[in-house]
Parts: structure tokens; sequence; C-alpha cells
């Protein structure tokens, strides 16, 4: 299933505050990440002095075992987070300063699906595309697209509530996808949905991505990354151990981009830490 | 324009939230009817007291039957937002390119908007049991707009605990202020005939001021000062939890 052209061809960020000619914007990096370390408030460091860039259009994977730090980092990168350290720029917008133009710049498929149980997929999208600043008209087009595109059309108008896990997590996706981010954020996408779900979204991800909106993925799937990205990180402990192509890291491994995985982060079974356990992740400490 | 449009579509889904499942509502119109017809019932003969100067209980309790729809109605805000916390639906609004403090005002209005609607629910009924109401459009207007303040103040406590603890089952709990709150009140006698450390409780509890202001309107339809001493402190209860509420949501989402 291919995504409607129309809606990805170009990327005009409909936030009247934060309105971004991406044209002009050719050859800049959509993330630069310059020595980033995130201490929790019961000192528990996250992340500890991290740098990499992800370049526009790109497809980037972002890979580690539980307690790694990719969830950090990733709140961190979409503004939920203060970081500890370091200079972040998102789509030419410092983080901090310009947090409210990030916000318009981004996309963000949180670990688990983010949606209004009680409201319809309608209600849900028409309130985003609202507080992104679109018209009544541009969010009721949109939202029109994106559920004919997703196949949510004919439930439109039921509470999510009744939805399936994958209808769930499609109307998610359709949510991130109101504003036309630039620069999509995926925490684990498709944890939870079985083969076929899975195969539907990356299929729409890798649209999205050809028409020019960089990705940023976080995956315990090796398979997905295998598939979808462009180049990958690996991080352990709060710390990239590599950056490089999946092929260049299978090559290295020479096994499957598992046997990589294993291979720069040990065989033990990880679980979070769990001295971070005390620090609730709502709370921006 | 957009600002305000964002903050009224926040309201709306507030609303909305406040009022589904719509099964969820009965208990919010029963329980106000339920205290209102039993103890209007059980408590008539106190009109024979000396210094009673109601000839109907039912005509003396029905504001106590107002007031507690307002607590039943606005109690469960903090409920619905730890479940939006807990969900990440919160994380999900923080997103957005919004003031943050959109959020907390729309849901607050909205709990305003539902209790001061379920409340001229519930007068209407108390009236068809045969409570009179001599206020006039002007009385209903001062009975909403008492239901709507008070509705946010007390919103303001569950909220708080919403944003400090997150945890449903401590904002749950939060249900046991409104038996020294709505009780420790001239609900059930006038202050006249009340005596001793309850009555000097009664006299410290904002509630009954709140209470004796609906019951002025109702009883007499007068705009009086008993009226807006009774809005004064039901503002002041509502500066005090909604600042407190309003820290809290600062410092669970001030990125430190």
């Amino acid at each position: 299933m291919k995504l409607d052209d129309r809606l990805l061809k170009t990327h005009p960020c409909p936030c009247t505050s934060t309105r971004v000619n991406y044209n002009d914007r050719m050859g800049v990096q959509a993330i630069e990440v310059k020595n980033l370390t995130k201490v929790y408030s019961n000192d528990f460091k996250a992340v500890d002095d991290i740098s990499f860039a992800v370049n526009e259009g790109e497809f980037f994977g972002f890979l580690g075992p539980n307690g790694a730090g990719k969830s950090t980092t990733m709140r961190v990168l979409s503004t939920l987070l203060k970081p500890t350290a370091g200079e972040i720029t998102i789509a030419g917008f410092k983080l901090g300063p310009q947090d409210d133009e990030i916000r318009g710049s981004i996309g963000f498929a949180m670990q688990g699906v983010t949606l209004d149980d009680m409201a319809s997929a309608w209600e849900n999208l028409l309130l985003i595309g609202n507080l992104y600043g679109m018209t009544k008209q541009e969010t009721q087009s949109r939202a029109g697209e994106l559920l004919n595109i997703l196949n949510l059309e004919k439930v439109a108008d039921s509470w999510v509530k009744n939805y399936s896990g994958g209808m769930k997590r499609r109307l998610d996706l359709a949510a991130v996808l109101m504003h036309h981010p630039h620069i999509l954020f995926l925490d684990e996408p498709t944890e939870g949905l079985d083969p076929a779900a899975r195969r539907v979204i990356w299929d729409y991800l890798r649209d999205l991505n050809k028409q020019g909106t960089t990705m940023f993925l976080t995956t315990h799937f090796m398979q997905e990354a295998d598939e979808l990205c462009e180049r990958l990180s690996i991080i352990d402990n709060g710390k990239i151990i590599i950056t490089d192509t999946p092929a260049n890291l299978k090559k290295e491994a020479d096994g499957s981009l598992d046997d990589v995985f294993i291979h720069f982060t040990g065989h033990g079974i990880r679980d979070e830490d769990v001295s971070n356990k005390g620090v609730d992740p709502y709370v921006r400490s | 324009m957009t600002e305000f449009s964002k903050i009224k579509y926040l309201f709306f889904r507030g609303f909305k939230q406040a009022t589904r499942p719509y099964a969820a509502l009965a208990p919010e119109l029963i329980i106000p009817l339920f205290f209102f017809l039993i103890n209007s019932s059980a408590f008539q003969r106190l009109v024979d007291l000396p210094g009673f100067e109601y000839t109907t209980y039912l005509q003396f309790y029905a504001p106590v039957g107002l007031l507690t729809a307002i607590f039943v109605s606005s109690g469960s805000t903090g409920l619905e937002v730890v479940t939006d916390i807990s969900t990440g639906y919160m994380d999900r609004l923080f997103l957005a390119p919004i003031k943050r403090w959109y959020i907390v005002f729309a849901k607050l209005a909205a709990v305003g908007l539902k209790s001061a609607t379920l409340t001229s629910i519930m007068l209407i009924m108390f009236m068809l049991f045969g409570a009179q109401f001599n206020g006039g459009i002007i009385g209903l207007l001062f009975i909403l707009l008492f239901a709507f303040i008070f509705a946010m103040a007390w919103a303001g406590i569950g909220l708080s605990l919403a944003f400090i603890t997150k945890n449903p089952r401590v904002v749950q709990s939060a249900f046991i202020f409104f038996f020294p709150f709505s009780f420790i009140t001239t609900a059930q006698l006038p202050l006249e005939l009340l005596e001793g450390w309850y009555k000097i409780a009664v006299q410290l509890n904002p509630v009954t001021y709140i209470l004796e202001g609906m019951r002025a309107i109702l009883a007499t339809g007068e705009i009086g000062q008993t009226v807006f001493v009774g809005l004064l402190v039901a503002s002041g209860f509502a500066v005090i939890t909604l600042s407190v509420a309003t820290y809290a949501f600062r410092k669970s989402i001030v990125k430190q």
C-alpha cells in the first residue's frame, strides 16, 4: 500500500507560529546532537556524553538493550525532557530556546499508543490538528485523508477504546502525521503488532521517508532496523558504541543484525535499571 | 484567534472526557438526589426546633443537594488527569506547540461547565419535589456562578494530587475531603442552633459561606451580602487550590 503522494510531496508545517519553509533547508542536518548527557534527579546517568547527527531525509536507527538510554534520548530530542548537558539542534532549531518551533516540526510516535480512548478517531485527529494551528478546513481534509490511507475511515466515528491494538497503532500514527512533521521519532512503533500489521506500518514509514521525512527509529526488532534503516547507532549504558550502515555492521560481525547487537551489547539479559524506577519518566527531571 | 481556538478545542475535549461514558453520569445525578430526598425526609421534624426559621426542611436542605452535585460532578477531575498522564496522552498534548497552561485552564473550565449544568438539572429536580426557588433568572445565574467557581476550586484538590502523585488510588482517596468540607457546615442546622467546638469548626469551614450564599438565593432571591461573601470565599478557595495545582503542574512538567 502506497501513501498518497499528495500528502507527502511537501512538508509545510501548518503551525501558524512555526511555519517553516523546508525547501530552503536542504543540506541542513535534521538532527545534530553534541555531547548530550542526561542525569536524572536520583543521579542515574541515562545518557552519557553522546554525539551524533542525522541527515535530512535519512532513516536512522537507534538500537540498544533495555535501559540503554534510547527512550531518554528520544524524549530529550522531542523536548519532553531537558538535557543535563549538550547542544542539540532539531530541524535547524536549538533545543531549549526554540522548543515550540521544534514541536511544530516533529512528530513522535511514542512506545505506547497515546490517544483519547473515550473519543472517536475523528475527534482525536481534529483536536491534534487544531493544536498544531491548522485551520478547520485543513484539519478536516487532512484527517479524512489519513483515515482513508490508514484504512480507518469506516470506524472514524467509533470510540477508540473499541479498536484493536493494530487499529489504535495506525490511528496513533495518523495523529503523529496530522501536521506533516518534518522529522518523525518512532519509539518501537510496531511493538505488539502482528507480522502483517507490522509490514503495513513499515511500508507507510518507508514511503514517508522516500518523500523526504527524516526518521529516527528505536526498535528491538533487528529485522525492522535492517529493512528500514540506512544507518544505525548502537547505544549501551548511555554511550554510543558504534554507528554505521547495517551492511557494514553485519559484515564486521560476520552475521545477522542480531549477531551485531549481541556482539556489541553482550549476551546477558537486560532489565531496565531499577534504580531509575523511582523517577517517573513523566517528571521532567 | 488561533490561540483561542486551541483553548476552545481543549475545552470541548475536557468536557467530553468529563461526561464520558455517559453511564458514569448516573451516580453524579443520583447521589445528590439521594442525599436530598433522604435527609429532607429524615430530618423534617427539625423545623419544629425553636429558632429554626424554615417551614420545611426540604427547602432548608435543597442548597446542600446542589452543593453535593458540585462536589460529585467535579470530584473525578483528578482521576481524568491521572488517566491522561498514565496513558501518555498528556505527553501527546505537551508535544503540541501550545502554552501548557491551556491544558489545565481548558480542563477546569470544562469541569466548571459540567458542574453548572448538573447543578441546574438538580435545581429543576428539587423544584419538582417541592423546593422553592425565588431567585429568578438573576438568582439562577448566581447559582451557576457558584457552581462554576466552586467546581474549579474542588477540582483543584484532585488536580494537585494528580500532578504530585500521578497515582489513581491516591487521587481517588481525595474523596474523603468531601466529608469534613460537606458535613461540618450548616448543612443540617442553622448556625444559630449549633454550639461549642462544632460551631467554631463550621465557622472556619469556607464551604459554610458558600452554602449560605446559595441558600440565601434559594430562600429569598436576594443577591445581598451573604451571596457576595459566599462568592468571595468560593473564589478564595479556588485561588488556593488552583495555586497548589498550578505549582504541582509546573513542578511536574518543568524540565529540570
